[in-house]
């Protein structure tokens, strides 16, 4: 696997849940209580946030400067004349903000990997002792329906996984919005986040880990780059991961199909309903 | 006289016969639904009781023709009425009833807990999920025009995916 490949999955993991599910879900005071969000949990979340916004300042400064560098090196009409001493200067600068953007990237994602490990840790402890232990799949059922099922077109949306785009702050950030005011939330949208946020952990947490071998590797590859002066494809391709993270598009609602028309009546419940 | 007494046989063969044969039990011919029903308890009561399966699916056929929020009483009332009668224990009756017309998943009816019974056993759990959710898009949609019931049991579908998931790979972390 390349290291774009990496980047772009690492940063661009699913979260339209949040979104989702922020907008759904009053409380149900009558349902037993789960307790999938310990104070940890949302100081680990608050933490990897903050980290994530570090690397993200960090890398939009070496991306901005790259941008002006290849603008350059283009304008120059230096695609196919690699042999001219200037190109060959221009392209030795490009390479050397890019290891500035690997060496960035290498110092932060440590952190990074530290604080979402954190909370994978605690997420899956929880999950495991509260849903895994406590709970039938019956009883998850119900807590996942609070109780009764809804009488009214009103209910929760769906939670879905899925590549959102956002930028790796901003998801963190939402994530632990969230958490922090779970306490607003019924107990079957807070399986279903924390569900969400564990998986999306679980993910992250292993493309951290890929990603830091793959830099060591593509560190290596430009700085024998360096002596030649060449830009490789796969360095292009590398920035253009990073801008995606840090410029990442608008996250688009992935919407259930509404409802056929057709009036409804009252709803029905029969002696043999569970 | 020889060929009286054959008339005879003939005709004693032939009562003897009737009243042996079995039942036609065939299914309703009528596209009404209240019709229909009672054309399958009379079925029943008469010694078809062997076809339930195949009548239920009949009645759910000729409700898809006539859909609206009401079916699914009457569908309700026949299945009280089938347990009634002893065709179908009470838990047989609720299975009927809430595998096509109740959102919840009547196939994640367990006594166990998630880490040592379901997550095992999860792909085929989810696998009789999936169709349970098309015998309820049969009940729900096609039949009750319950709209709101169908989505929510496949919103149901997509949540207990994911928090299985999720708490299966967590149980499985600890082992």
């Amino acid at each position: 696997m390349d290291l774009l490949k990496a980047t772009r999955i690492t940063f661009l993991c699913p979260s339209l849940a949040i979104i989702m599910i922020a907008s759904s879900a009053a409380a149900s005071t009558n349902s037993p209580t789960i307790r999938l969000f310990p104070t940890t949990v949302v100081e680990d979340l608050r933490q990897t946030s903050s980290v994530a916004r570090e690397m993200e300042t960090g890398l939009q400064e070496v991306i901005g400067k790259l941008d002006q560098q290849q603008e350059l090196y283009h304008e120059s009409k230096c695609d196919g004349a690699e042999d001219d001493p200037g190109c060959q200067r221009l392209a030795k600068q490009i390479g050397a903000t890019y290891l500035d953007m690997l060496g960035i990237m290498e110092e932060r994602l440590p952190d990074m990997e530290h604080t979402v490990n954190n909370t994978r840790l605690s997420l899956e402890k929880r999950l495991r002792s509260e849903l895994g232990n406590k709970m039938t799949a019956w009883t998850l059922q119900e807590t996942l329906l609070g109780g009764n099922p809804p009488k009214d077109s009103a209910s929760p949306a769906p939670s879905m996984r899925g590549r959102s785009g956002m930028r790796l702050s901003e998801r963190f950030s939402q994530y632990y919005k969230l958490v922090a005011s779970s306490s607003s939330h019924s107990d079957q949208s807070l399986a279903v986040l924390a569900s969400d946020i564990y998986l999306d952990m679980e993910e992250t947490s292993t493309l951290i880990a890929r990603t830091r071998e793959e830099i060591a590797r593509a560190t290596l590859i430009e700085e024998l780059n360096q002596s030649f002066g060449t830009i490789t494809p796969e360095m292009m391709e590398i920035v253009g991961g990073v801008k995606s993270i840090l410029f990442g598009d608008e996250p688009s609602r992935l919407q259930i199909a509404g409802p056929p028309p057709g009036s409804i009546e009252q709803a029905y419940r029969s002696p043999l309903e569970n | 006289m020889k060929s009286l007494s054959l008339l005879m046989i003939l005709t004693t063969l032939s009562l003897a016969s009737c009243a042996t044969s079995p039942p036609p039990c065939d299914g309703p011919q009528t596209q009404n639904l209240n019709a229909a029903v009672d054309h399958v308890k009379d079925s029943l009561s008469s010694g078809c009781a062997a076809h339930f399966d195949r009548y239920y699916d009949d009645l759910l056929r000729t409700a898809e023709g006539d859909p609206k929020p009401g079916n699914k009483r009457l569908f309700s009332e026949f299945l009280v009425w089938s347990a009634d009668e002893g065709l179908l224990s009470q838990r047989q009756a609720k299975e009927y009833y809430n595998r096509y017309f109740n959102v919840k998943f009547m196939t994640l009816q367990s006594d166990y807990n998630n880490c040592s019974h379901t997550c095992p056993r999860r792909d085929r759990i989810m696998l009789d999920m999936q169709r349970e959710l098309s015998d309820k898009e049969r009940g729900l949609l096609k039949v009750s025009l319950d709209n709101d019931g169908y989505y929510r049991a496949d919103e149901l579908y997509q949540e207990i995916e994911l928090v299985l998931e999720a708490t299966c790979t967590a149980c499985s972390a600890g082992q």
